[in-house]
């Protein structure tokens, strides 16, 4: 009878309820590959242009085969009938924040080249590390996420940064931006994301 | 002395308890993943979410995404309102019960 559980049994009642609740509100969605993706991408295209044939084509080509890569490999899991986590208001403010940030950019930047007005170098790294600042200090708030606030940090002092000095400078403090703050960060997601996966199992209630 | 409040029974059950408190994190769960955090079998899960879905603390919905079907289920507030009561007789009979 309930009214007759003594004092561990309710304990371990309210201790049940406040896991499951942890337990639901988690993110176990497991993005930091995308992070190393991206910076792969940024890195080629940074590469191509500096080094390879058709330079006009080097940032189209590898977004657009980083957005086919993380589409594929997306749908693939999707297909693969893994359990879905539930969705939670944490996780579609994220999500949200990261599509519309990349909605922005994958508009903002052909046009910009296309159109011909994205003739200085300084400007586009400020305002590609202005975007990413903008997405990663505002996921680091929400999660409280002391790792990701650095890299937002890291983000707008590249995008003040680049806007001083020679060209030069400004693509090496781009790309050592863009190897802290996506491959490392991504790296150091992918292995937290990995412990985490080992250390939690079914919770049998 | 006060008198000591009643657990509402169809919360009390283990699986029912941890099933609503992962429901009220959520927007809405699929059946397989209420079913990997429990540890239950497919047969114990139907039945303890169809008891809660015949008290109104759940509800339930079938649907077809790319072409497979899909078991969603989500609290009610009136789930969300008889878990916050049962949370609340919970701290009063433990506070009863480390008086006595």
């Amino acid at each position: 009878m309930p009214s007759q559980m003594d004092e561990q049994d309710l304990k371990d009642r309210l201790n049940l309820i406040e896991s499951m609740i942890a337990e639901g509100r988690r993110t176990t969605a497991h993005w930091s590959w995308l992070s190393v993706l991206w910076g792969v991408a940024y890195l080629a295209a940074m590469a191509w242009s500096a080094w390879g044939p058709n330079k006009v084509w080097a940032w189209p080509a590898c977004v657009a085969t980083a957005l086919v890569v993380m589409a594929v490999a997306l749908s693939g899991n999707r297909n693969k009938g893994h359990e879905k986590h539930p969705e939670t208001t944490m996780g579609r403010a994220i999500g949200s924040l990261w599509m519309g940030v990349g909605i922005s950019m994958v508009l903002l930047f052909p046009a910009l080249g296309f159109s011909g007005r994205l003739g200085d170098v300084h400007v586009f790294i400020a305002v590609v590390s202005s975007f990413l600042g903008l997405a990663n200090g505002a996921c680091g708030l929400m999660l409280r996420w002391k790792a990701q606030f650095v890299c937002a940090a890291l983000w707008w002092t590249t995008s003040v940064a680049s806007l001083f000095g020679t060209e030069n400078q400004a693509v090496i403090i781009f790309l050592v931006a863009i190897f802290l703050c996506l491959i490392v960060f991504g790296f150091y997601g992918m292995a937290l994301e990995a412990r985490e996966r080992r250390q939690r199992g079914a919770v049998h209630a | 002395m006060p008198e000591l409040p009643e657990l509402n029974p169809v919360i009390h059950g283990k699986v029912r308890l941890a099933l609503l408190s992962l429901l009220v994190g959520v927007d809405e769960a699929e059946f397989t993943w209420l079913r990997a955090k429990t540890g239950s079998t497919d047969g114990n899960l139907g039945a303890q979410l169809l008891k809660l879905e015949e008290a109104g603390y759940v509800a339930m919905e079938k649907r077809f995404v790319i072409r497979k079907p899909q078991t969603v289920y989500r609290i009610t507030e009136h789930g969300r309102q008889a878990l916050t009561e049962y949370v609340q007789a919970l701290k009063r009979l433990l506070g009863s019960a480390i008086e006595a």
